[in-house]
């Protein structure tokens, strides 16, 4: 019960007892951005008039575990487009809500544990065998018939189950606070993952403690294994983490993103002239059809006649096809540099790897469920929800054959409203060669098209959603997580049993005198 | 005796370990940092000159008719500045990549070589490793000054002479300072060293002067630091006490607070999002398609002042579409100016701690960062008028023209509603950042370098008032 430990708890607690309810707030916000975020989706997806409109945007819930952990929860997209002009993938560009955010860190509750519980440990260890030296008690314990190795065993295990308690009281408020808000549900898997978390972090605090333990046999006065300490751990927490990560990007140099955008400009571009050269081979249709607005921002064929329905029919499939086959190869580009960035990644998170911090914060986002595993995890479920999309639609098609892929109009209407414009130019012609009753006729015939036209804007939907598929999205199992943190988490026991054998090696040869 | 006693508190420091030990990894970070920013540097700088060049190349392409300088989508790419390696200003993860016409400004977008799956951590700059590592450095110093003498028996001795204790505190002070000097200066020479000699850049006066007092600022930094670890140590009596004090004070001012501007920035300011702008954007169009079916333009076609000239017939186009660009442009700087705000207000928040008005005032003399970002965004504003004015002027020399400007390309090609003449590409204006003066640049950071100062008033006078308090028995 000294002061330091006293301390660094009540440090500990009064700080997740005000950051955690901020936290939730964020998070609840969140989930209230993604609630309506569907909603909108959904309304959309009723206002959608014609099949080849359907484009809807899916999106992933927000995690409550983001609360331990943030990781990449807000810095990637969390929405992905399903339409026939891309394949959803990680996005590289910048998806944060907000670029301006980005000049303040990361702040979530593994970072609290991280620093605040990690320098307790640190200061807790770091006078356990000096400070008994320059009292001169280490020599009264050794003087009895107890093995060195007993001493320090004796001294670790007292150290860690100290160190337990403001682990737990830390875990219990912050699970208290979350538990006790209404808008938080906690499944099992949840618990599981809290569980892991729990052990995590014992086992993390347990390497900051070994670490003190090493430093304090390694010198005699306490004062110097403070300093020591302290160094070690700035070195860990501040210096090799963004140490690794401005070697990794001055080692593998990305490509600019500029380029890729140009790549990506440049298939978009072939994409529109094979589209020109459609046009040019089969002409256009022009002036027999109107477009309109309905859903997603995008167009549908309002009206026309029948004669140009097989064309804009045509068009359509063409289209269609054209944007699903230069989806793939845009998806292409845009794997390549993903691939490159992920490599710069590995090589940063490699290298952050000699930190126990680093380590700890890797397996803490994994077993939030924040980390890019997850995300990628989300892309791939949109990527076979687009599937079922496009199937979808074939299906309620005829394999994109039927007119309600592209037109509110039947088959009968279409030949109405071409009977109308054909009327109107004989009327025109009949006007022309002085005949007087066209007149009329005439202005009758242009009301009795205006309000085909009129009708054709009114028209509703076609689209028949019964049997749309829902989008469903389970995020990877606790399982797949454990598999995916394991060797971070055997690198974390690694270093702790490594600090463990140094600490009773400087030990055994402690001079005591 | 101020004398003897500094003298003594520095040849004190400088023959301990922890001297030693963090003056060898000030200097590592520092040639890091130099290293890193040198190969940084000369790769953004080939970025940057082969793109502003296309630009330049697509811009003289469009001069040969001069409708189409209004339509050509310019990209000014953020300059990489020389005093990076000084304050980088989070300019990694900022946008750098500013894209626009004669009528909209497009929202800028993070280009670059930038990694978003990387943790996001500050660049290794001065500021970084002054704020994090020698405030440490500072505390590690400074926990044990009066606590420490005490637990010596030293203090007692001290006093006991005619030694004012006004006297003591400062020699003490001023012993820290100077022995944290050398670290700093060492390892600041040892960077501008590297840097220099790499002849990546050239170093102007102007750029030595920001050099300097971005130095004079990290000493206001740190002295905060020396008085803050003097006080705690003459409120406690052991110096292991006064360290775990410290270390807690120490995560909560520089780790803590900044991380939490981000959070309250979020939870307090709404979360305007890039989906929220698509949308604003359709709703929008929706908005004007909505007008034009209305009517809306016909009529303000017809009260138009100059409803009877010539250009009658294209009026009601002409103000669609000029007021559906305006209204576009407007969305996107509104929703832009929100993101800042949102930005902003939660660096405000965060400047409880010494570390945010530090960086700042490093930043804006540096002349990075997000204040950088939104003067280049004013700066191209100005362009743009500028550019629209040089259009104008040129046009009414053309008889063949309707003088109208449209913001869009076809029904200006079809009109001819601005000449098509060819330009001279010298005449053209184009676009080159200003950078601000250094009295300028103070003056913007004068409230942030009040704000040093104003921190380390507190500590000393806390300092002060508890050692002349303290009891040395």
């Amino acid at each position: 019960m000294t002061f330091k430990f006293a301390l660094g708890t009540a440090l500990c607690v009064v700080l997740v007892v005000v950051l955690v309810p901020v936290l939730l707030e964020d998070y609840q916000q969140r989930l209230r951005d993604y609630s309506s975020n569907v909603t909108a989706n959904e309304e959309d997806l009723r206002k959608v008039k014609v099949y080849m409109n359907i484009a809807p945007t899916v999106f992933r819930p927000p995690t409550i575990l983001s609360v331990f952990s943030e990781g990449y929860e807000t810095r990637l997209a969390n929405a992905a487009k399903i339409e026939f002009e891309s394949i959803p993938e990680v996005s590289l560009t910048s998806s944060e809500t907000n670029p301006y955010l980005s000049i303040f860190p990361v702040l979530d509750v593994t970072l609290i544990f991280k620093i605040v519980l990690g320098i307790l440990a640190l200061l807790i260890a770091y006078d356990v065998v000096s400070g008994e030296a320059q009292r001169g008690t280490l020599r009264l314990t050794l003087s009895n018939a107890i093995a060195r190795p007993h001493v320090l065993l004796g001294k670790l295990l007292s150290g860690l189950l100290t160190l337990l308690l403001p682990i737990t009281i830390t875990f219990v408020v912050g699970l208290l606070i979350l538990g006790l808000s209404p808008a938080v549900s906690l499944a099992l898997a949840d618990w599981t993952r809290i569980g892991l978390m729990y052990v995590t972090s014992v086992i993390f605090i347990s390497a900051m403690f070994s670490l003190g333990l090493l430093v304090s046999t390694m010198a005699r006065k306490s004062a110097t294994c403070l300093i020591l300490a302290l160094l070690c751990w700035i070195v860990y927490a501040v210096v090799i983490p963004s140490a690794s990560v401005s070697f990794a990007t001055n080692a593998r140099i990305l490509e600019p993103r500029e380029k890729v955008a140009g790549q990506l400009a440049a298939l978009e571009q072939t994409r529109e002239s094979e589209k020109k050269k459609w046009h040019a081979d089969f002409g256009y249709t022009l002036g027999a059809l109107g477009h309109n607005r309905d859903a997603f921002g995008r167009e549908y064929v309002m009206w026309l006649t029948k004669s140009t329905a097989e064309h804009t029919q045509k068009r359509y499939a063409f289209y269609r096809s054209l944007s699903m086959a230069y989806a793939d190869r845009l998806l292409e580009v845009e794997r390549s540099h993903l691939f490159n960035v992920l490599k710069q990644k590995s090589l940063a998170d490699a290298l952050a790897r000699i930190s126990p911090l680093s380590l700890y914060e890797n397996v803490m986002s994994s077993l939030s469920g924040t980390d890019l595993i997850a995300t990628r995890s989300f892309m791939e479920r949109a990527r076979a929800y687009r599937n079922e999309v496009i199937e979808y639609i074939r299906s309620k098609t005829d394999d994109f054959r039927l007119p309600s892929y592209f037109t509110t109009m039947t088959m009968d209407e279409m030949a109405e409203c071409q009977q109308a414009r054909e009327e109107i130019s004989r009327l025109i012609k009949l006007k022309d060669a002085a005949d007087k009753s066209a007149g009329e006729k005439l202005s009758s015939a242009i009301e009795r098209r205006n309000k085909l036209l009129r009708d054709a804007g009114d028209k509703p939907s076609v689209v028949d959603l019964e049997g749309f598929p829902t989008f469903t999205y389970e995020p990877p199992g606790v399982v797949k997580s454990l598999k995916y943190v394991a060797p971070d988490l055997v690198l974390l026991l690694l270093s702790n049993s490594l600090f463990l054998t140094l600490s009773f090696v400087t030990f055994l040869r402690y001079d005591v005198r | 005796m101020i004398g003897h006693i500094i003298r003594k508190e520095i040849l004190e420091n400088l023959l301990s370990w922890r001297f030693v030990l963090s003056l060898l990894l000030v200097i590592c970070l520092f040639a890091a940092s130099g290293f890193l920013f040198v190969s940084t540097y000369r790769r953004q700088s080939h970025d940057y000159w082969s793109e502003t060049n296309k630009n330049l190349a697509g811009l003289s392409e469009q001069s040969k008719q001069l409708y189409k300088l209004a339509f050509y989508k310019q990209t000014v790419w953020r300059k990489p500045k020389p005093l990076t390696f000084c304050a980088g200003g989070f300019e990694r993860s900022l946008p750098d990549w500013f894209h626009f016409d004669l009528f909209v400004q497009s929202f800028p977008d993070v280009r670059s070589r930038s990694n978003f799956l990387l943790p996001r951590i500050v660049d290794m700059d001065w500021v970084f490793i002054v704020s994090l590592i020698l405030s440490f450095v500072a505390l590690l110093l400074a926990y044990d000054s009066v606590c420490g003498e005490k637990e010596d028996g030293t203090l007692c001795m001290m006093l006991a002479s005619s030694t004012p204790r006004y006297a003591v505190l400062l020699g003490k002070y001023v012993g820290a300072m100077i022995t944290i000097g050398i670290p700093l200066l060492t390892g600041i020479s040892v960077g501008i060293i590297i840097v220099v000699t790499s002849n990546v850049i050239v170093l102007t006066a102007h750029d030595w002067l920001c050099v300097s007092s971005i130095v004079l600022f990290s000493f206001l930094y740190v002295s905060v630091f020396v008085f803050l670890g003097i006080f705690v140590s003459t409120r406690v009596s052991h110096s292991a006490t006064s360290m775990v004090v410290l270390l807690f004070v120490w995560v909560g001012l520089v780790i803590l607070i900044p991380s939490l501007g981000r959070l309250t920035s979020r939870v307090f300011s709404g979360r305007p999002g890039q989906l929220t702008l698509a949308k604003k954007l359709l709703d929008v169009d929706d908005n004007i398609i909505a007008d034009l079916r209305a009517g809306r333009f016909n009529r303000e076609a017809e009260a138009h002042p100059q409803a009877n000239s010539p250009i009658k017939k294209h009026l009601r186009d002409t103000l669609w579409f000029n007021t559906w660009s305006d209204a576009k442009n407007r969305t996107i700087q509104e929703h832009h100016r929100q993101m800042i705000s949102q930005a902003l207000a939660g660096r405000r928040f965060a400047c409880i701690s010494p570390v945010i008005p530090f960086q700042r005032a490093s930043e804006i003399i540096a002349g990075t960062g997000i204040e950088r970002v939104m003067n280049l965004r004013d700066q191209i504003k100005r362009y743009q008028a500028g550019l629209k004015d040089y259009i104008l002027s040129k046009d009414k020399e053309d008889p063949n023209s309707l003088h109208l400007l449209v913001a869009n390309v076809w029904r200006i090609e079809k009109w001819n509603a601005i000449s098509k003449e060819a330009v001279r590409f010298d005449s053209v204006p184009k676009f080159q950042e200003r950078n601000l003066a250094l009295g300028q640049s103070l003056k913007l950071a004068i409230w942030d370098i009040g704000l040093l100062i104003l921190f380390n008033l507190v500590f000393f006078t806390a300092a002060f008032v508890s050692f002349l308090r303290y009891d040395v028995r």
